[in-house]
C-alpha cells in the first residue's frame, strides 16, 4: 500500500486510541475527585496533578486553587487546539488523516469519522463545564469505541487494518505507562490503584481474577502483565508484534527491521520476567523505561515504512 | 380476532404539490408540467405519489437527506469563502425523469459528439488536415490557450484523447435538446449522480415504486474498463490511479468516490515518483509501476519542468514518460483545446468533416468576436446575449447581458475590444424549468444536463446524467459556484 497511506492509518489509530483515552482518564479521574471534594487534606489538587502529568500536560498552572487545577486541566484536555494531546485536536488529526485516505477507508468508517467530528466541533468548553463534562466525554468514547467496531467489521483485514491496528495499540500501550508513571501509587495505595485499574477499564475483571485479597501491587501487576486484558502493557505489545509480522510477512520470533526488534524484546520481557524481578526497582522504573522504549519504537516504524523520499530521483533537474 | 391494522384508505394529505400553480403561458419548457398545468406523461405517477404525502412528512425527510449528506461529506469547497469551507451541495429531492426516447436520441447525439471531438484532436496534433482544408481557421487552434505544443506528433495509447467528457445540455422553448458547452479536460459530477441516487432511495423509497430507471451505479466500472483499455501495453493487468490535488480540490470527494469503487488508489503528486521514464507509486513494500493515471489535475500542473514550475501538485518527469508511450493520461494532455469555447461553433464542422454525418444535436448560436462585422453585432447588442471567456468555466468570467448594469456592460465591451479572440457571445436562451422544492414551496427553477461519454474502445454514454438546477429565482447559471444544486436524474428503461 502507499507509504503515506500507511502513514496516514498509523496516526488515525494513533489519535483514535488517544481520544478514548484521555477521555476515560478524565471521565473516571473526574468522578473519583467528587468523593474528595470537600476534604481540605490536597488529595483532591493532588488526583487532578496526576491527570495532568498521564494526559501529557507539562506546564503546571501557576495560580495553584485546587478549583484552578481541576479547570486548567479540564481546558487543556478537552477543547485546548494549542495541545496536541487534547480530545478536540486528536479528533481532528483523526479527520485530517481520514479524508486525505478516504478513498481507502469504507464510507461507513468515515462516516463515524465524521460525525464524531462534527460533534466534537460544536461542543464548548462553557457547556461541558456547566453540565459537567461526562456527556461529552461519554460521547467521545461511545464514538471512538464505534470506529474500532465499524474498523474491525467493515475494513478489510489486510496492510491497512494492520497499520492501523499498529498505531492504535501503541498508543494504548504508551498512556497505559504514563498513567502507571503519573500515579501516585505510594501516597494513594488503594485509591490510586483502584483509579488505574478503572482508566484500563480493568476494574470488574481484575477482581474476577485476583480470587482472594489483593495487594494494590497485584493490580499493577495485572495492567503490565494480564494476558488477556485489552489493555495491559502485555496484550497491547503483542498487537503490535502481530501486526508488524502481518506487515512485513516475517515469521513471530524473527524480525524485518529494528520496530519488530524491539517489540520482541519487550514482548519476550513482560512474558517470562516475573512480577517481582519487573517491579524490582518499582513501578515508576518500569513504566519510565517503557515510555522510553515505546518511542524508539515509533520512530522505528516510521523509518521502516513512511521513509521520507525525495519527490523524485533520477529525474533530469 | 385477529388484531388488524387500519384500514388502508386515501386519506386527503397536504402535500408539497398542492399550492404549486404552473403559469398557464410560459415563455420557457417545463420538465414536469404541460403547458395546460398537467403533468407530462411521464410524471404522473411520481406526481400521484408524492401528493400522497404531507407537505411536513417531506420537509422531515429533507431534512433528514440533508444531515445525511453532511455526515458523508458530500460536500464541495467554496474558494471565496473563508479558508476550506465545506458545504454540502444542495440537492432537490424531487428529481428529473427523462423518456427512453428523449435518452436515445442524447446517447446517439453524445457518441457522435465525442467522436468527432476525439477525431478533431489527433488531427491538429498530426496531420492537421481540418486545417489544410480551412473548414476551421488555423489561428483559432493555435491561439488556443490549451494547445500544446509539446503533444505535436505524439501518438496516445489507443488514440484516445478525451476518455471521459460531459456534455452540457439544455432544452430550449421547444423541448429540443442543444449542446451549451463540451468539457473534456476533467468534467466533474459525477459522484453527485452516485449519492444523490443513494440519498433519494434512502429518503423517498416510495417515490421509485411504479417507475423502471436504469441504476446509476456502474459507472465507476465502466470507467474502469476505459482506463484499462486505454493502457500502454496490452497484457497484464494494468496498475491504475486516480490523481488528485488533495483534501482542499473542490471535487476531493468526487475523486476519493471513484478510487474507492473502482478499487484503485488515490495519489497526490508526492506520491509518484519518475525514474528512467517510468512512472512509480511509493508503497511500504517499494516502488509500484504505475500504467494508467486519471488525473484529475489541470495540464498546467501535472509536471513541473514543462509547465508551472511552482506547481507541487504534479511529478517531476512526467511529460517525459508520457512521451516516451510508458503511462496513459486520462484525459490526455492538450485535450482542452477541443473545449475551448471559440471552437465550440465549429464542432458541428467537425462532425461533418471526421464522420461524414449531419449533428443529432444542434448547438446554441454563437458568435466569433474575432470576425469584425460579428463583434460590432455582439457589442450593439450586449442587452440581449451572453457573454462567456473562452478560457473561463464555472460560471465565471460572463457577463449575462440581460442582466447586467450599464456599467458592466460597458466594461465587458471593453474586454472585448481589447482581445476579441477571449470572447464569444450567445443569445440568452431560456433554459428548461423543473418544479424544486425552495423553502418547503414547489417553486420554479431552471435546469440543464451533464451526461458523461466515456471513450475507450467506442463510446460509451452510461444511464447517469447530472441535472444541475439554478437555486436562485429566476437564475440562468447552475454552477455549483454560482448557488447551483442538482437533481436526481431518472433515465426510464422503457
Amino acid at each position: 500500500m502507499l507509504s503515506r497511506v500507511a502513514e496516514s492509518l498509523f496516526w488515525m489509530g494513533r489519535n483514535v486510541e488517544r481520544a478514548e483515552t484521555i477521555a476515560r482518564i478524565l471521565d473516571v479521574s473526574y468522578t473519583r475527585a467528587m468523593d474528595l471534594y470537600t476534604r481540605d487534606d490536597g488529595r483532591y489538587e493532588q488526583l487532578w496533578r496526576s491527570v495532568m502529568r498521564a494526559a501529557g500536560f507539562v506546564a503546571q498552572p501557576k495560580i495553584v486553587t485546587p478549583d484552578r487545577v481541576a479547570h486548567e486541566t479540564l481546558a487543556h484536555c478537552l477543547f485546548d487546539r494549542g495541545n496536541p494531546n487534547s480530545i478536540v485536536s486528536a479528533v481532528r488529526i483523526v479527520r485530517t488523516n481520514a479524508l486525505g485516505i478516504r478513498a481507502e477507508l469504507t464510507t461507513e468508517l468515515w462516516q463515524v469519522v465524521n460525525v464524531l467530528y462534527l460533534y466534537v466541533e460544536g461542543q464548548s468548553l462553557r457547556s461541558a463545564v456547566r453540565e459537567g463534562p461526562a456527556r461529552f466525554l461519554k460521547h467521545v468514547r461511545e464514538a471512538t469505541q464505534a470506529f474500532a467496531g465499524v474498523a474491525d467489521a467493515t475494513l478489510s483485514h489486510g496492510d491497512a487494518w494492520c497499520f492501523l491496528q499498529t498505531g492504535r495499540f501503541l498508543e494504548r500501550a504508551y498512556l497505559t505507562a504514563r498513567m502507571l508513571d503519573a500515579s501516585d501509587v505510594e501516597r494513594e495505595p488503594w485509591q490510586e490503584s483502584q483509579r488505574l485499574l478503572e482508566m484500563c477499564c480493568a476494574s470488574e475483571p481484575f477482581i474476577h481474577y485476583s480470587h482472594d485479597a489483593p495487594e494494590p501491587r497485584d493490580a499493577h501487576a495485572y495492567i503490565v502483565l494480564a494476558v488477556d486484558c485489552p489493555r495491559s502493557m502485555r496484550f497491547a505489545l503483542r498487537e503490535i508484534d502481530l501486526a508488524l509480522h502481518r506487515i512485513s510477512n516475517t515469521p513471530e520470533g524473527t524480525f524485518a527491521n529494528a520496530a519488530e526488534r524491539r517489540v520482541g524484546r519487550l514482548r519476550a520481557r513482560l512474558d517470562f520476567a516475573s512480577a517481582d524481578e519487573l517491579f524490582a526497582s518499582g513501578i515508576d522504573a518500569l513504566a519510565t523505561g517503557m515510555l522510553g522504549d515505546l518511542l524508539g519504537l515509533s520512530s522505528e516504524i516510521e523509518s521502516a515504512y513512511f521513509p521520507r523520499l525525495p519527490s523524485a530521483i533520477g529525474g533530469s533537474l | 380476532m385477529p388484531a388488524r391494522g387500519a384500514e388502508s384508505e386515501v386519506m386527503p394529505v397536504r402535500s408539497v404539490l398542492g399550492d404549486h400553480a404552473p403559469d398557464a403561458v410560459t415563455s420557457h419548457y417545463d420538465e414536469l408540467f404541460q403547458p395546460g398545468g398537467n403533468p407530462r406523461d411521464h410524471y404522473a405517477t411520481l406526481v400521484a405519489t408524492l401528493s400522497g404525502i404531507a407537505r411536513d412528512e417531506v420537509l422531515a425527510r429533507v431534512q433528514s437527506i440533508n444531515t445525511m449528506l453532511l455526515q458523508r461529506g458530500v460536500t464541495f469547497t467554496v474558494y471565496a469563502e473563508a479558508a476550506g469551507t465545506e458545504r454540502v451541495f444542495p440537492f432537490d429531492i424531487i428529481p428529473r425523469i427523462l423518456t427512453k426516447s428523449e435518452w436515445d436520441r442524447i446517447e446517439r447525439g453524445i457518441a457522435q459528439r465525442v467522436r468527432a471531438l476525439n477525431a478533431f484532436i489527433h488531427d491538429v496534433y498530426h496531420e492537421e488536415r481540418i486545417l489544410h482544408e480551412r473548414r476551421i481557421p488555423r489561428e483559432l487552434v493555435y491561439s488556443s490557450r490549451s494547445f500544446c505544443r509539446e503533444m505535436i506528433g505524439v501518438d496516445v495509447p489507443a488514440g484516445v484523447y478525451v476518455h471521459v467528457s460531459g456534455i452540457d445540455l439544455i432544452r430550449d422553448t421547444h423541448g429540443q435538446f442543444l449542446v451549451l458547452e463540451d468539457n473534456c479536460r476533467t468534467p466533474s459530477g459525477i459522484s453527485y449522480v452516485l449519492e444523490n441516487r443513494t440519498v433519494l432511495k434512502f429518503g423517498f423509497p416510495d417515490l421509485f415504486r411504479g417507475h423502471g430507471i436504469h441504476p446509476v451505479d456502474d459507472y465507476p466500472r465502466r470507467l474502469l474498463r476505459v482506463l484499462r483499455h486505454c493502457a500502454p501495453q496490452a497484457g497484464e493487468r494494468p496498475n491504475v490511479v486516480v490523481l488528485t490535488p488533495g483534501i482542499h480540490n473542490s471535487a476531493y470527494f468526487e475523486h476519493t468516490l471513484l478510487a474507492r469503487r473502482m478499487g484503485v488508489e488515490l495519489v497526490e503528486g508526492c506520491d509518484l515518483i519518475v525514474v528512467d521514464d517510468v512512472v512509480y507509486v511509493k508503497t511500504t513494500s517499494g516502488l509500484e509501476r504505475v500504467d494508467v493515471i486519471y488525473r484529475r489535475i489541470d495540464d498546467d500542473y501535472l509536471d513541473p519542468l514543462y509547465f508551472r514550475p511552482e506547481s507541487t501538485l504534479g511529478v517531476t518527469g512526467l511529460m517525459n514518460a508520457y512521451r516516451a508511450g510508458n503511462v496513459t493520461l486520462a484525459n490526455a494532455i492538450g485535450s482542452g483545446v477541443a473545449d475551448d469555447k471559440a471552437l465550440y461553433r465549429h464542432v458541428p464542422e467537425m462532425i461533418r468533416f471526421y464522420l461524414g454525418e449531419e449533428p443529432l444535436l444542434e448547438n446554441v448560436p454563437t458568435y466569433d468576436c474575432t470576425d469584425e462585422t460579428e463583434r460590432r453585432h455582439v457589442i450593439a447588442n450586449l442587452d440581449k446575449l451572453v457573454v462567456k471567456n473562452t478560457n473561463a468555466s464555472g460560471g465565471f468570467g460572463m457577463l449575462m447581458g440581460p442582466f447586467a448594469s450599464h456599467d458592466e456592460r460597458a466594461a465587458f465591451a471593453a474586454l472585448i475590444e481589447a482581445s476579441p479572440r477571449d470572447f464569444i457571445a450567445q443569445p440568452t436562451i431560456e433554459l428548461s424549468s423543473a418544479p424544486t422544492l425552495i423553502d418547503g414551496q414547489l417553486t420554479s427553477r431552471r435546469v440543464d444536463l451533464r451526461p458523461f461519454a466515456l471513450l475507450g474502445a467506442e463510446v460509451d454514454v452510461p444511464h447517469a446524467a447530472l441535472t444541475r438546477v439554478a437555486l436562485r429565482d429566476g437564475s440562468l447559471v447552475v454552477n455549483s459556484s454560482q448557488g447551483g444544486g442538482s437533481k436526481d436524474t431518472w433515465i426510464l428503461q422503457n
